[in-house]
């Protein structure tokens, strides 16, 4: 990919999250954001730039930074166009711990911390799924683990929302649309270490991915233990995932499609490629949340519904291409 | 100055007589009004629409989860929510906005009665929250001296179709049926409402179904709903939604009104 390409990534990220801090319920000029940055002037304005939109936007990035490498090293490992953070039981797990703490009534406080250790549960549950059915680093019986234990958190999440309270229900639900909305800096500074600690793993083994690219037997012919290798960066990239999903709920699509998009924008490389996936996923999900907000206000559209939105034309033309 | 705790459990503490109201909850939208204070609101959620002026007061969205920016929009220096946990990142992002706000939830008739008075004394009026409450549950004590001598039927008070969810115990609606002179076959649990099988709606055997005016045709035309001996007897009654749907100052004229339902010669 050309300089040229690079700084425009670079430059539309900016802009969006220069948007988002911008645009929102309340009309405010551009001096008054900028007064409102620097904590000076009217102090409601102060509260909606600094706690309410400055940590969304920035959740935001980490969340579309975070999906996105997480995306591109799945699909790049498995060497499935279809390989997406959330299809190794990562989206299941962290519902079923969001849904159980919903039920158990434990508050808005324990939520990302169940939906994080569901999350996680569930992956090692592929691991030992795809373990016992004697192919550990297979992806393509770890795309099967994930898909399995996929099903069955989905039936867990059936059995305790069938029951439970009106108020469980669409907590439940509210969280399963994903959504930044409600994000604090605590929740930013969380991520901020997940996605960049997680984020600087992948970069590092992105030389292993380009060589797994080739395929196993290429891989393991040029001298790489593919099997730890593929495992190595299941683990860290559902990481990431988790921690993206017990900040924002489930933001589908993006994922799937920012490695897409990054790969057909010409990056090949895996270290280059995560890059320019952290900042597009970042910038997708900024703008994906601004639309969601001023659609329809006062109310918001969930940013998962948005997402998917605008992830299936791309996703279209991408079919079209390879038809 | 305001004593008590709201329903997240936060100390009732307010320095100002409240004059710019923004309140997120149909319940106390109605109540305000009903103390007086309809005056004093610049917002309401989209489904706060009792009595009819609140429809004049602006709409700033979602009750749950809403939109901070809006309401901060309202310069608002009291803000009410519903208390649910869908709420607690809106309580506290208003609060860090040093905005006063409270959140209420109101399931039971005694929980009506104490929010009338915290709310009353929020708004610097606790003589007419104070007569407000006596008047309701005067009302209803006379009600209940009608009624405490007739037979009490068994009552299904139907909420929802599918699924089938049952008003329970916990609801002020299964109070008001007590005192009405009948017994909630589902007052046994403590949930506000629940979700139940017919077949176990069936077991309980009801005298009467409890539904509104859009569900009762509904269950009287359908076949399974027929299996229910009430339902079949034509033992289905329907209550006035305007006055029986929800918790609020006509509680006592609610109670009245089931009761006359329940027991037509008896109570005139």
């Amino acid at each position: 990919m050309s300089p040229m390409r690079w700084t425009l990534l670079v430059i539309a990220l900016i802009v969006a999250g220069i948007l988002g801090v911008a645009i929102g319920t309340i009309d405010l000029p551009l001096g008054a954001v900028v007064d409102a940055l620097r904590g000076v002037g009217d102090p409601t304005a102060i509260v909606v730039v600094r706690t309410l939109r400055l940590p969304r936007v920035m959740l935001a990035i980490l969340v579309g930074a975070g999906l996105g490498m997480s995306g591109a090293a799945l699909q790049g490992t498995m060497r499935n166009p279809l390989a997406e953070p959330y299809l190794l039981g990562v989206s299941g797990g962290a519902a079923v711990g969001a849904v159980v703490a919903y039920a158990m009534g434990l508050g808005a406080a324990a939520l990302p911390l169940a939906a994080f250790i569901g999350a996680v549960a569930a992956v090692l549950a592929a691991f030992f799924v795809a373990h016992a059915a004697g192919a550990r680093g297979d992806p393509r019986v770890m795309l099967m683990a994930g898909v399995v234990v996929g099903a069955f958190a989905n039936a867990v999440i059936m059995l305790i929302l069938a029951n439970a309270e009106a108020n469980t229900v669409r907590n439940a639900l509210w969280w399963m649309m994903g959504s930044v909305s409600e994000s604090t800096w605590s929740q930013v500074a969380v991520l901020a270490v997940y996605v960049a600690i997680g984020g600087a793993m992948l970069i590092v083994v992105g030389p292993q991915m380009d060589v797994l690219s080739l395929g196993e037997d290429a891989a393991a012919g040029l001298g790489l233990g593919v099997d730890a290798a593929i495992r190595r960066v299941f683990l860290i990239a559902a990481l990431i995932a988790a921690a993206t999903v017990a900040a924002a709920g489930l933001v589908g699509f993006v994922g799937l499609i920012v490695p897409h998009i990054m790969r057909s924008a010409g990056l090949r490389r895996h270290r280059a490629l995560l890059v320019g996936c952290a900042l597009a996923g970042g910038t997708l999900v900024v703008c994906a949340d601004l639309l969601g907000r001023v659609v329809r206000p006062p109310a918001e559209v969930p940013l998962g519904a948005v997402t998917a939105l605008i992830g299936v034309p791309f996703f279209l033309m991408k079919l079209r291409r390879l038809a | 100055m305001a004593q008590g705790h709201d329903d997240f459990g936060h100390a009732l503490a307010i320095d100002h007589r409240p004059e710019r109201i923004v309140s997120l909850n149909p319940t106390t939208t109605e109540m305000l009004f009903a103390l007086g204070a309809g005056s004093r609101l610049v917002g309401r959620s989209q489904y706060d629409v009792f009595p009819d002026s609140a429809r004049a007061v602006p709409d700033v969205g979602p009750a749950m989860r809403p939109n901070i920016e809006a309401v901060l929009a309202q310069h608002p220096d009291l803000v009410l929510l519903y208390a649910s946990d869908d709420n607690r990142a809106a309580y506290d992002r208003l609060t860090a906005a040093k905005v006063p706000a409270f959140a209420f939830k109101i399931d039971s008739i005694e929980q009506f009665a104490r929010d009338t008075r915290l709310i009353g004394s929020l708004l610097g009026d606790s003589a007419r929250a104070e007569a407000t409450v006596d008047t309701i549950e005067a009302t209803l004590r006379r009600v209940r001296a009608m009624t405490s001598a007739l037979p009490h039927p068994t009552v299904f008070i139907h909420a929802w179709d599918k699924p089938i969810i049952a008003i329970g115990g916990g609801s002020f609606l299964s109070e008001l049926l007590d005192i009405a002179g009948a017994k909630n076959i589902y007052g046994d649990s403590p949930l506000p409402s629940l979700t139940v099988s017919l077949e176990d709606v069936v077991r309980r055997n009801p005298d009467f179904m409890l539904a509104s005016p859009t569900a009762a045709p509904k269950i009287e035309a359908s076949a399974t709903w027929r299996a229910i001996p009430a339902v079949h007897n034509g033992h289905v009654l329907v209550y006035d939604t305007t006055i029986v749907g929800r918790p609020s100052v006509q509680l006592g004229a609610a109670a009245y009104s089931l009761a006359r339902l329940l027991h037509p010669r008896e109570v005139k």
